[in-house]
């Protein structure tokens, strides 16, 4: 697999009141790879700078400092071309509003250079695709913001982009919509093949669409890795609660693989461990081979949002790059 | 380069401004009332005045041009304003379509709607007034047209650039910039009766001497060379206007303006 994004040092700084003597550094030396074919998210909250990294990474904006490669090509010289394979869809869509939804399409389908029948046919797929039919021909001000969305992510397909960059795709959606919408992105994903970088600060949403995952706070990239390596790295693992009758055999529970650490209070057992439902089934072997019976075992996981809480709490400690 | 697909994309400018109009009863407005009604008071103001058939002409060659340009000018202006106000900016420009497409589109729409305002004011001035527009022929009306064609189009180009800079706050740009240029350029009256920092300026701009040339047919004193002097200085602005939207759209792109402007 070739890299389909590189950014190498990306510094922005943004100027504002007079002489540009108001100055708000937002990016603070990001650095990132991207596979191709690969689902990465920027997961931060509100103000961190994903909008504008993902505006720096789209050719939209230049950063201060810094390198980018988008497929190979040099997107701070060759913005032109790499416009050609990429395209971007934002949560709060806008586009024309006096255009009907088709005619949007239209419109940027032309901008791709897309020819009479071959940009209508594609326009017909994405409005199946996006089960648009019925809003085809209703001007943009008058769609739903789900209609907007999708809209917004059929107009991001009009160019078979080879990277396409989501900016929080179901922000302000209700929750239906944004299941809806999140399970469309995999498909398309899975079916194209292609990269796809999305910003959300909804942990649930990285969790279910991204294969790796970096956290952005304060204009710095915390850590990178998937949503398990992540989980294991800072250590907040899955808790097994054991209600059990007898004696645990507390040396060998310490020992046992994924164990990271547990606690006993009267006859309920909390284990914490790396990975709950790998783990599970040894850990109950293990326990039942004293004279402990086993009354009821519940098993809770670690969502990302405890990551991420951990990993804001923990801005200042040493984490390492994890893969 | 793909000459189809530059085509394609110069098309939906002229497409995407089409709509617009169209679905806009003010657009009706811009083409039929504002021209109409101006041209009625200013051809009304002549008979009042009781001014002889040339002077007549003179002013409503100047009161015809201004709504030319402000027509066809405001097109071209639209281009960005429409985004803007859509706040759809950055799909635009994430697209890989130069500025000159987004221009020449816009501008192609723009000489349409506004050889409409020509011909029906045109046809109207004959009319009720009795002044013929075709008296100086069909090669000198043609390039007396065309130089306004192309300095509406940068007029336009010059709020584009002012968009980008500004914002918002550039929109009035797009409704002023042709009443300060018909102040200066004698659209009612000659350059020459004007106070001295003026009459210089007048003379730096192309619209100046397309007026002369064309109210030279009609008895008055037109300076030599108008032509040249009005398509050469169109040269030089189109060449510096142009370098200037790529300045300003790399400006855009490092203040970030293109995002705030579609947020």
């Amino acid at each position: 697999m070739g890299i389909a994004v590189r950014a190498e040092g990306i510094y922005k700084t943004f100027r504002s009141g007079w002489w540009g003597r108001k100055q708000k550094e937002v990016l603070k030396g990001i650095d990132l790879q991207i596979e191709e074919g690969e689902v990465f998210g920027i997961l931060g909250p509100n103000g961190v700078g994903k909008t504008t990294l993902l505006s720096i990474l789209s050719t939209l904006l230049f950063p201060d400092q810094g390198k980018i490669q988008i497929l190979g090509m040099d997107s701070l010289r060759d913005g032109h071309r790499v416009r050609e394979k990429v395209n971007i869809s934002s949560g709060n869509a806008n586009f024309l509003w006096s255009l009907t939804a088709k005619e949007n399409l239209h419109f940027y389908g032309m901008l791709y250079g897309l020819n009479g029948n071959h940009r209508a046919k594609k326009i017909n797929d994405l409005i199946k695709l996006f089960s648009l039919e019925e809003h085809q021909d209703i001007p943009f001000d008058r769609l739903s913001t789900g209609m907007k969305q999708r809209l917004s992510l059929a107009k991001s397909l009009l160019n078979d982009p080879s990277v396409l960059f989501l900016d929080e795709p179901t922000v302000g959606l209700d929750p239906s919509v944004s299941i809806t919408i999140r399970e469309q992105i995999q498909v398309i994903q899975k079916e194209r093949g292609m990269t796809v970088l999305l910003t959300t600060h909804n942990m649930k949403e990285a969790e279910y669409l991204c294969h790796r995952i970096a956290f952005l706070k304060g204009g710095e990239i915390l850590t990178t890795g998937t949503a398990e390596s992540l989980k294991r790295m800072i250590r907040v693992g899955d808790v097994v609660k054991i209600e059990f009758k007898g004696t645990i055999l507390e040396d060998e529970l310490i020992r046992a693989d994924g164990v990271i650490n547990y606690g006993i209070s009267g006859n309920l057992c909390e284990i914490i461990v790396d990975d709950g439902e790998r783990r599970l089934g040894n850990l109950i072997a293990l326990l039942s081979q004293g004279d402990l019976q086993i009354k009821k075992v519940t098993l809770g996981q670690t969502d990302l949002e405890e990551v991420f809480i951990e990993f804001a709490k923990n801005n200042d400690s040493d984490m390492g790059l994890c893969d | 380069m793909n000459l189809q697909k530059i085509m394609i994309q110069t098309w939906a400018f002229v497409i995407k401004n089409w709509i617009i109009t169209k679905r806009n009863v003010f657009s009706l407005f811009e083409i039929l009332f504002w021209p109409v009604v101006g041209f009625f008071s200013v051809g009304l103001l002549t008979n009042f005045l009781d001014l002889n058939a040339d002077m007549a002409g003179f002013i409503l060659i100047g009161v015809i041009s201004m709504s030319v340009i402000q027509v066809c000018q405001i097109d071209v202006a639209y281009v960005l304003l429409y985004d803007l106000w859509s706040k759809s900016l950055k799909h635009t420009f994430i697209a890989p379509v130069h500025p000159f497409q987004f221009i020449s589109g816009s501008w192609l729409i723009g000489v349409i709607r506004s050889f409409i305002v020509f011909l029906l004011l045109s046809f109207l001035s004959i009319l009720t007034f009795g002044f013929d527009f075709l008296k100086p022929g069909l090669v000198p009306l043609t390039l007396f047209l065309f130089g306004l064609f192309l300095i509406s189009g940068l007029i336009g180009m010059s709020v584009c650039i002012l968009v980008l800079i500004f914002g918002y706050k550039a929109e009035v740009a797009a409704w002023s910039i042709t009443s300060l240029m018909a102040l200066v350029c004698g659209i009612y009256y000659p350059i020459s009766i004007l106070p001295s920092p003026f009459h210089e300026m007048a003379k730096g701009i192309p619209l100046t001497y397309f007026l002369e040339y064309f109210r030279s047919f009609y008895g008055f004193e037109g300076g030599k060379n108008l032509l040249g002097w009005g398509f050469g200085q169109i040269v030089v602005y189109l060449v510096i206007e142009a370098m200037l939207f790529k300045i300003v759209l790399r400006r855009a792109r490092k203040t970030g303006v293109l995002i705030k402007l579609s947020e």
